[in-house]
Formats: structure tokens, C-alpha cells, sequence
């Protein structure tokens, strides 16, 4: 019937029954004029309902509300009476307690008297107490001590003279303080005695330094005493440990030192911290390293003793002591001691490396002679020199790379130093050091040899696989023992880098070596041919000599010695020379006396005689040949002939002629000195007339 | 002759005697020939005309036999004494001896034209025999012989086997000496010492061997043994400084001693590729010697370190030890060098194909050494 715009048109709806505005005049016009009659009729009706069921509720509403205003009334009403009462009850409490504040105060005053008198005779027990424990002071003090509890001793001590200080000018006190004081000294005495008694333990030690110190000792001379006793300790042990070195392997000395006077000293340092902290370190440096450079000298005794030299015990020693320093280090926070550490190390793997070099070559010397004696026993003819030279070579690197697989032990990866770098760099320059003094030790001992050899009768033949040996090794040899080496460091510790060592040296050193053997090898073998000829030519008269019947057998032996010489270097030196079979035939044409002129000369080479020997059979003879011929020239030129002495000559020298062309290869100088040789002769001369040179031939196949 | 440029003389014979002429102010060298032939060995004075830098020679006639050895006389200038060999084809034998000759002058540069010709010619001239010794026995070997420093009456004789000393005048043997019975080395040269008056080194073998002449007998005043590994062949004393010597062998090696303590050499060179003939101390500077060898060369060395004194070390810093030059004019064996006498650069070596060749001391070392 009504939308909500009807409704709310409602609100102001005057014709709205229920509505605040209601026009009853409008109402009901407008009832009026659209209702019907009977709708006015219901209306009607209903609204005299409605209007008499409201007047019923209105009667009740008054009703009921008249009832509670009337109770309302008599409540309030009540009530006045009621605050009538409480008004004078208040009064009264507060009258009273006014009386109670009137009467505790009084009470306070009272009692405050008494209080005081409570608190004084409180403070009085507590100084009495005190006193009590000053008098009983010097007994207490002296029962600690007797039952040596120095520090109870002490703690009581130092209690008790703040106080004394304070009362020291009482006379009751003072007698106490110069008890105590007397108990004291007595006692710092005792202390310091301690101290100096060289069986008290580190620990004590510090414990009775402590004591000193809270009993006020100045620092310095505490600090000095310390040291000095703590040395004095020291001192003992290390007495101990050297009296040792002799007696004890590697192991056991380091253990023994480790635990008494590496220990010792860490803890003497501790101490000496902890007690003396305010003190920048002035004296502990020194004094450790004092002590540990004296501990270090008799490591290294121990390190050079000849039992301590096997590897195995000595890397475990060494374990055992570089742990410790480490240690050590630490605790005496000083890089000296750290890089001594270091540095023993290193001295441990280089003396290994020397005594291992020193070894080989001690026992290769032995070797050496062995080999000396056989040639000389054996004789040079069935010495097969291969053989030797390879046993020699094949030895002396086996025993080189077997010192180095050795040294290699330093760089185990279970070792305290094992995978450090500065360890391998040490590990890789002792291996180099060995290869290069055992080398450059060979070279020297092959130069010696080679000066020596005129004195000392080497046989030549150790002179020529000497050369080689040198020679082999410079070649292949170096070259090969650094692979090695560089391949056993990289196994050893991976991925460190070595530096590349210079093999120059050595190198240079062995081809001198080489050189200086074959040298020696070719003057003495010229040199004893030559002495062969000289002794010959000078001994004979040849002016009164016979016809010649064949050669002389001078000339036999000076082929023997050249020829074993050549085969000897034959074996080790093999050239490709093949000699050719029909250059023996030709003979020696000899100028005439008066082509003996510079002319001749001036388009022949100068001939060295002694030269410096190339390293291969051909030149070995040809410089052996080159000295022993060149003396038959001079001496020849020193002697004067006959017909018959020069034949003689000229019968030697073809037959020289015939057999040395198959040894060296260089025939023109063999001729060239052999024709000076008898031109020479014509020129000394009487009767200068040669044999025909058929009659040569055949006097030489005849002898 | 200027710095590098040596004078070169040729001889006809072979040649293994040298002298220079002492007591004289002209640089002039006598050569002695050594040829089988007879009557055809000569002496030749050779000078060196020191402002022109000419070569002139004056040949003398030899004919007592080849010469091996020949000394000028430190008393006179004109007066030599070979040491000379000859063969007798009746006795075919050789027979050795010590002769003592007298130039008629000491004049070489010729004059005028007759002495030009007879010099081109090379004419040879008579020289005045003075004596002649000869050994006692018949057959030994004279190696050498050598005027007495001082004593003009005296001369040592090295034979073989031993030392006489003769006196000149008479021919008479004043002292003689043996080697010791045992070894029975031979002899190969000798010379007097220069300072301790009377004393004769001898080279025997490898060793070297000082007698005091005045005793008998065979001890020595002083010896070096082994002085070379091989055979000694020569020795020479150093002028200047006492107890100095230098020594030359078939090691090829240059060694100077000092012989009061002479286990090893003061120095030692081996620069020679053979023997090392003859051996020569400059006499003016005594950090220069010079070697002459088969190898065919001369060499100068320097030993300057061992010349060094307490308030001069001047010498070894200016001059580095060692060979300073090496002379290859020669085609030979060169068996003899000698200094000239009268200027302190000039040297001359011979070598066996009769080869002389004078040369100089580098400019540049004569400079370092006199500034």
C-alpha cells in the first residue's frame, strides 16, 4: 500500500494516524471525501478500539510509576537520617589517630637513644674482630707457613697491612707489624731459596714468584731472579740433554727435550706473562732465545751424529722437535724462534743431502779403485771397458736416484713440515745439491786424476771411460737425473712449482773434466812412445850402426802401445773411420835435403802437437801419434847419422809409416811428421843416401 | 821496424845457436850454423840498424865444425866461444869441443863500397882463433858452455855426464862435476848463477841441480827435482831479483821457481803446444820473458804478479800474467831466443831452418809498462 517514497512522505504525512503532524481536520476530510460510508463506519470503530485500548495502557503506565516515586521518596528520606550518624563516627577517627601520631613519635624519640648505643657496639665487635686478627696474625702466618700454605699465608698478610699501615704509629700495632714483618721476610726468604734450589718444578716456581710479587718485590729484580732461576733450571737440563747426545738415538734425546726443557721453558714463559704483564717483553726474548739457540746447537750435534743419520729416524726426531717448537713459537710469539724452526729443518735436509753426497762419492772412489786394480791385475787386452763404464755409470746414478727417492721422505704428508712449500723448496735444493756436488765432485776427482796421471800411474784406460763416463753423463745423465727430480717432487708434493735448476754448470764442468782426461789419456800414451823413441834415438850411435836387417824393435813396441791405446778407445770412442786397407802401401818419399825450406812449410798446416783431443778414437790417435812422432823429429834432430844409421831410420819410419795409417785418420799429419822425421835424419846426415825404396819395403815385411 | 813487423834473416844451414853481443851499445845477435858439410859453417854477426830499422850482416868463416851452441863473452864484445862438433870420416867418429875466437871488428854497418860488396856477397871473413879445449875424453858430448860472470879466465863446459870448469888461459880443468853415482842422468845444459858468484845450475833430465864450483865434488847448493814433468831444456835467472829462475821443458810449461822453496813453481805457463826449447828474462824488465818451442812460435809472457814489490804493486795491475804476444814468423822448431843487450824491446829467435826473426815488445805493453 505504501512505497518506501510514500513512506517516508509519512513521516511529515499529516494524514499519517501515528505521526507526530497529524492533521485530524485533513484526516478526515480526506476520509471523508474517498471513503465510502462503510469504510467510515470501520473506521470509526476502529479507531474507538484503538483509542480505548491506549487510555487502559496510559492508566497503567501512571500507576505503576506513581509506586516507584513514592518508594523513591521514602529511600531519600531514610538516608538523610542515615549521614547524620556517619558525620559523627568520622569525627571521632579523626581524633584518634591524631592521638596515635602524637604517641609514636613520642615512642621514636625514645628509642632512638638505644639504637645509637645498638649500632656503636655493633662497629666496636667488628673492629674487635679485626683486632683480634691482627694479634693472632703472626701465629696464623706462622702456622701457614710451617704447614706451607704460603699463599694463605700471604693472603692474610696482605689483608692485614693496609690495616697496619694505617695503626702503625700505635705502639701495640707496631710490635704486631714488626712481627709480621719479621715473619715475612723470613718467609720471602724462605721463598727466594725456594727459588734457587735447583730441584723446585716450574710450577713452584711461578707459584713462589707469584707470592713475591703480591708481597710487593719490585719487578724487576722478581723478573731477574725469575730468569735466573728459571736458567739456572734450564741450565740443567740442558747439561742433561748434552750429556746425552752422545749416548742416545735421535728419538729419545728429542723426547727427553721436548718434555723437560722445551716444556719447561713454555711454562717458565707462561708464568712470566701472566706475572708480568705490565712489562713489555725487555728480557724474555733474550732469554729464550738464549735458551733455545743453546737447544738448537745441541739439535744439531745430535743431527751430525753418525748413528741419527738414517732417514727414517732422523724425520721422525726432527717430526717430533719441529712439532714442539711450533709450538713453542707460539708461546714465545717471537718470529725467531719460528724461523729457527724452519731453518732446522732446512739444515736437517741439507746435512741428509751432504753426508749422501759425501757417500757416493766415498764409495764411487772406492768403486774406482776396485776398477784400477783389475785393469792393472787384468791386464789391459781382456778388460772389456764397456763394461766397466757401464757398471760405473749405471752405479753411480742409481745411487744418486736412490739418494734422492731418500730425501724425498722429508715431504711426507704426515710430517709437520711435509706439504710445506718452504720445505719442498728446501727438499728440491738439497736434491739438486746432490746431483750437482756428486757431479761436480766427479769432475774434479776426473781433473785430479788426469793431472796426477803422470805421477801416479793411472792406467789409461780408467782415464778413457772416465772421459766417457763425464761425457755419457753430461749428455743424457743430468738430463735425466733432473726429469727425475722433477717428477719425484711433483709425486711428492703435487702442484708445487720448482724453479728450474741450472744445469749449465755441471755441465761445463764434465766436458772439462772429459776434455782433461782425454787430454792425459793422449800425452801419456804419446808420452810413452815418445819416451820409447827418445831413449832409442839418443841412446844409439849411429854413426856407427850396422846395415839395417829390419826395424827396430823399438818401432814394435811404439805400434804395441799406440795400437792398444786405439783399440782401447775403440770400445768406448767408435768412430766410423774404416781405414782404408791400401793406404799402408804407400811409402814415404823423401825430399832431398835442400827441399828443406820454409817453402815447403809455409803450404803445410802447422801442426799442434799438444792439443786439446777431440772425444773419438780417430782423434785420440791421431793426437797420441802427433806427440810421439813429433819427438822423433827433434830427436832425431839432435843426433848425427851414417849412411847406414839414416837407412836405418828410413827403414823405421816405413815401417812406422805402414802400421800406424790404420789408427787415426789423418794421414797427411802421420806422414807429414814421419817424412820430417827422416828429412831431418838426411839433413844430420855424414853420407846422406837413402835405400831404394823396394829394399825398404821388403827388409819390412821381412822384420 | 814498427809495432807487429818483424825482421826476418835467412841463413843457409840449419841453425841452433844464438847469441846476443853483450858490452854493446848496437842491438847485434851472432848466429852459429850447424851443418855436416866441411868447411861450411859460419858465424853470422847480425845488426840492427835501430833508426832505419836496415839489417846488416857480417858473415865470419866456421870451419872447425857445425856450431851447437855459441856465447858471447860478457868481458869483451869481440870475443866468442862456440861449442862445436865435426865428423872425421877416417875415424867416422864425431868429435866435440869449446873454442874461443876473436872478431878483427865489431863494425857490421858497412863503410864504404868494397865493405858493401863483401857484405852482399856475404863473403865470409876469418875470425882469430884464441883457443880451442877439448873434452878429456875423446867421444863425450859438450852441450854447452858459458863464460864465468865475473871471472874472465873462466869457463863452465857441460858435458854428458859432467860439469868442468876450465880455466881459459891454460886449458886446465879448475873443478869438475859428476852427478851422483846412482841415477847417472845426463846433463842437458847449465848456467852460472849471476848473483851467488861460483855457482853452476845444471839441467838434469827433470831436474835442475846447483853446485857451488869451488867445491868438490857432487853436492848441490840448491836443487829443484821434477822442475818439469818432462825433461828440462833450459834455464835462465832472473837479473834482477835473486833466487828467481825461470826453467823451460818437454811439458811444454814455463816455470819460475824460487829456489829456496822449491816445491812448486811461482808461476806456471803452458802456452806452448810442443817442448819449450829456451826460456829468456828480459834484462831490463823482469815481468817479460820470452820461450821459444818446436812448436814453432815465440811467445811473450808477462809474469807480473810474481814481480810485484812490497811498496810498488804497480806491475801486476798494468800487466795482466800471461802470453802477451805470440810470434808465428817461424816455420821451424825455434831452439834459441835471446834479448838484444842494448835496447830493452828487441828480440831475437831462430829456428832450426836457419830463420831469424828480430822483433819488438807490442808498443802498446812497452807503454803500459814504462808509464
Amino acid at each position: 500500500m505504501s512505497d518506501p517514497d510514500t513512506n517516508k512522505q509519512d513521516n511529515e504525512n499529516p494524514l499519517d494516524i501515528d505521526g507526530s503532524s497529524f492533521n485530524s481536520e485533513m484526516y478526515l476530510d480526506c476520509l471523508m471525501k474517498c471513503a465510502t460510508l462503510r469504510q467510515v463506519m470501520d473506521k470509526e470503530a476502529e479507531v474507538i478500539t484503538q483509542s480505548q485500548f491506549l487510555q487502559s495502557e496510559m492508566q497503567t503506565l501512571v500507576y505503576e510509576n506513581y509506586n516507584k516515586f513514592i518508594s523513591a521518596t521514602e529511600t531519600v528520606r531514610k538516608m538523610r537520617s542515615d549521614f547524620q550518624i556517619m558525620q559523627e563516627e568520622m569525627n571521632k577517627l579523626s581524633e584518634n589517630i591524631n592521638k596515635i601520631t602524637t604517641f609514636s613519635s613520642n615512642i621514636s624519640e625514645t628509642l632512638k637513644e638505644s639504637g645509637n648505643n645498638v649500632n656503636r657496639l655493633c662497629s666496636t665487635r667488628q673492629l674487635l674482630d679485626k683486632l683480634q686478627f691482627l694479634f693472632l696474625l703472626p701465629t696464623q702466618l706462622n702456622k701457614a707457613i710451617q704447614e706451607g700454605r704460603y699463599s694463605d699465608a700471604v693472603h692474610d698478610y696482605t689483608h692485614a697491612q693496609k690495616v697496619l699501615q694505617k695503626y702503625g704509629d700505635q705502639p701495640s700495632f707496631q710490635s704486631i707489624q714488626s712481627e709480621c714483618s719479621e715473619i715475612i721476610y723470613d718467609l720471602k726468604k724462605s721463598l727466594r731459596e725456594k727459588l734457587l734450589t735447583p730441584d723446585t718444578t716450574a710450577s713452584e716456581l711461578a707459584e713462589s714468584v707469584g707470592l713475591l710479587r703480591q708481597l710487593q718485590e719490585s719487578d724487576s729484580s722478581l723478573q731477574d731472579i725469575f730468569l735466573n732461576c728459571a736458567e739456572s733450571r734450564l741450565e740443567q737440563h740442558l747439561k742433561s740433554l748434552s750429556s746425552m747426545v752422545n749416548s742416545t738415538d735421535i728419538l729419545e734425546w728429542v723426547e727427553k727435550c721436548n718434555g723437560a726443557i722445551l716444556a719447561d721453558l713454555g711454562i717458565v714463559i707462561t708464568c712470566y706473562h701472566d706475572m708480568f704483564q705490565d712489562k713489555e717483553n725487555t728480557n724474555l726474548p733474550d732469554f729464550a732465545d738464549k735458551v733455545m739457540s743453546q737447544v738448537f746447537h745441541l739439535f744439531e750435534d745430535v743431527v751430525r751424529r753418525p748413528e741419527n743419520i738414517g732417514t727414517e729416524i732422523l724425520i721422525r726426531g726432527l717430526d717430533k722437535f719441529f712439532r714442539k717448537l711450533q709450538a713453542m713459537s707460539e708461546i714465545i710469539s717471537s718470529d725467531g724462534v719460528s724461523n729457527k724452526a724452519l731453518d732446522v729443518v732446512i739444515q736437517c735436509i741439507n746435512h741428509k743431502a751432504t753426508m749422501q753426497h759425501q757417500t757416493i762419492q766415498i764409495q764411487f772412489k772406492e768403486n774406482l779403485m776396485r776398477v784400477r786394480q783389475s785393469l792393472a791385475t787384468k791386464g789391459t787386452e781382456n778388460a772389456d771397458l764397456k763394461d766397466i763404464l757401464n757398471s760405473l755409470q749405471v752405479y753411480l746414478m742409481q745411487k744418486i736416484q736412490a739418494s734422492l727417492l731418500d730425501l724425498m721422505a722429508f715431504l711426507q704428508n704426515n710430517l709437520s713440515f711435509g706439504l710445506k712449500p718452504w720445505c719442498a723448496k728446501g727438499v728440491a735444493d738439497s736434491c739438486w745439491l746432490v746431483i750437482s756436488e756428486t757431479l761436480i765432485n766427479l769432475s774434479d776427482m776426473v781433473k785430479t786424476l788426469s793431472v796426477m796421471q803422470t805421477s801416479n800411474n793411472i792406467p789409461f784406460e780408467l782415464l778413457l771411460i772416465l772421459a766417457k763416463l763425464c761425457l755419457e753423463i753430461q749428455e743424457n745423465g743430468v738430463t735425466i737425473l733432473h726429469n727425475h727430480l722433477t717428477r719425484l717432487l711433483e709425486e711428492a708434493s703435487p702442484g708445487l712449482s720448482i724453479d728450474k735448476k741450472d744445469t749449465n754448470n755441471i755441465m761445463v764442468n764434465l766436458s772439462t773434466a772429459a776434455q782433461s782426461a782425454l787430454d792425459s789419456e793422449v800425452v801419456f800414451i804419446g808420452q810413452t812412445a815418445a819416451q820409447m823413441l827418445r831413449v832409442s834415438v839418443l841412446a844409439r850411435d849411429w854413426l856407427r850402426a850396422p846395415e839395417p836387417r829390419g826395424p827396430r824393435a823399438v818401432c814394435r813396441r811404439v805400434v804395441e802401445t799406440l795400437a792398444s791405446a786405439d783399440s782401447a778407445a775403440s770400445q768406448l770412442f767408435p768412430t766410423n773411420f774404416k781405414p782404408s786397407s791400401d793406404s799402408s802401401r804407400r811409402t814415404i818419399w823423401s825430399r832431398a835435403p835442400s827441399s828443406f825450406s820454409p817453402i815447403n812449410r809455409l803450404f803445410s798446416e802447422r801442426i799442434e802437437v799438444f792439443s786439446p783431443a777431440g772425444a773419438d778414437r780417430a782423434a785420440l790417435s791421431n793426437g797420441a801419434l802427433k806427440v810421439a812422432l813429433k819427438a822423433l823429429v827433434e830427436c832425431v834432430r839432435l843426433r848425427t847419422f851414417s849412411r847406414h844409421g839414416l837407412q836405418q831410420l828410413q827403414v823405421d819410419v816405413h815401417f812406422l809409416q805402414q802400421r800406424l795409417s790404420c789408427m787415426g785418420n789423418d794421414e797427411r799429419l802421420l806422414n807429414a811428421l814421419l817424412e820430417d822425421a827422416l828429412s831431418s835424419a838426411q839433413l844430420r846426415c855424414v853420407d846422406p843416401q837413402l835405400m831404394e825404396p823396394s829394399i825398404v819395403d821388403i827388409i819390412c815385411e821381412r822384420g | 821496424m814498427e809495432e807487429g813487423n818483424s825482421i826476418i834473416y835467412g841463413l843457409e844451414h840449419q841453425t841452433r845457436a844464438l847469441s846476443p853481443q853483450y858490452e854493446s851499445d848496437a842491438i847485434r845477435f851472432l848466429i852459429g850454423t850447424q851443418s855436416l858439410k866441411p868447411n861450411t859453417n859460419q858465424v853470422h854477426v847480425v845488426e840492427l840498424e835501430e833508426d832505419t830499422g836496415a839489417l846488416h850482416t857480417k858473415v865470419y868463416k866456421h870451419d872447425i865444425g857445425e856450431i851447437w851452441h855459441l856465447r858471447c863473452s860478457p868481458h869483451d864484445a869481440a870475443t866468442l866461444m862456440t861449442t862445436h862438433n865435426s865428423y872425421d870420416p877416417e875415424t867416422s867418429q864425431c868429435t866435440m869441443g869449446v873454442s874461443i875466437y876473436k872478431l878483427p871488428t865489431l863494425d857490421v854497418i858497412p863503410k864504404d863500397a868494397d865493405d858493401l860488396s863483401a857484405i852482399q856477397g856475404r863473403i865470409a871473413e876469418d875470425m882469430a882463433l884464441v883457443t880451442t879445449i877439448t873434452p878429456e875424453k875423446p867421444e863425450e858430448e859438450i852441450r854447452c858452455s858459458e863464460w864465468h860472470p865475473i871471472d874472465v879466465t873462466r869457463i863452465g863446459i857441460v858435458m854428458d855426464s859432467s860439469v868442468s870448469v876450465r880455466d881459459i888461459t891454460t886449458g886446465q880443468v879448475v873443478n869438475s862435476i859428476t852427478p851422483e853415482g846412482r841415477n847417472r842422468l845426463k846433463f842437458s845444459s847449465g848456467k852460472w848463477s849471476p848473483q851467488a858468484i861460483n855457482q853452476f845450475a845444471v839441467l838434469q833430465d827433470t831436474h835442475i841441480k846447483c853446485f857451488d864450483t869451488r867445491m868438490d865434488g857432487c853436492k848441490t847448493a840448491w836443487n829443484i827435482d821434477n822442475a818439469h814433468r818432462q825433461l828440462a831444456r833450459d834455464l835462465d835467472f832472473n837479473p834482477n831479483r835473486q833466487f828467481h829462475l825461470a826453467t823451460a821443458g818437454d811439458d811444454a810449461a814455463l816455470n819460475i821457481w824460487d829456489y829456496r822453496n822449491a816445491k812448486e813453481p811461482i808461476f806456471s805457463r803452458t802456452d806452448h803446444s810442443h817442448w819449450v826449447w829456451t826460456v829468456r828474462y828480459n834484462t831490463y824488465h823482469e815481468q817479460l820473458l820470452i820461450t821459444g818451442s818446436s812448436d814453432g812460435r815465440a811467445l811473450l809472457t808477462a809474469a807480473a804478479s810474481i814481480c810485484d814489490t812490497e811498496d810498488d804493486k804497480k806491475l801486476s795491475q798494468v800487466l795482466e800474467d800471461g802470453v802477451l804476444q805470440s810470434y808465428e814468423q817461424h816455420e821451424d822448431s825455434v831452439y834459441c831466443v835471446e834479448w838484444s843487450t842494448a835496447e830493452p824491446w828487441t828480440f831475437a829467435s831462430l829456428s832450426y831452418d836457419a830463420r831469424l826473426v828480430l822483433s819488438r815488445v807490442p808498443r802498446h805493453f812497452k807503454y803500459k809498462i814504462l808509464l
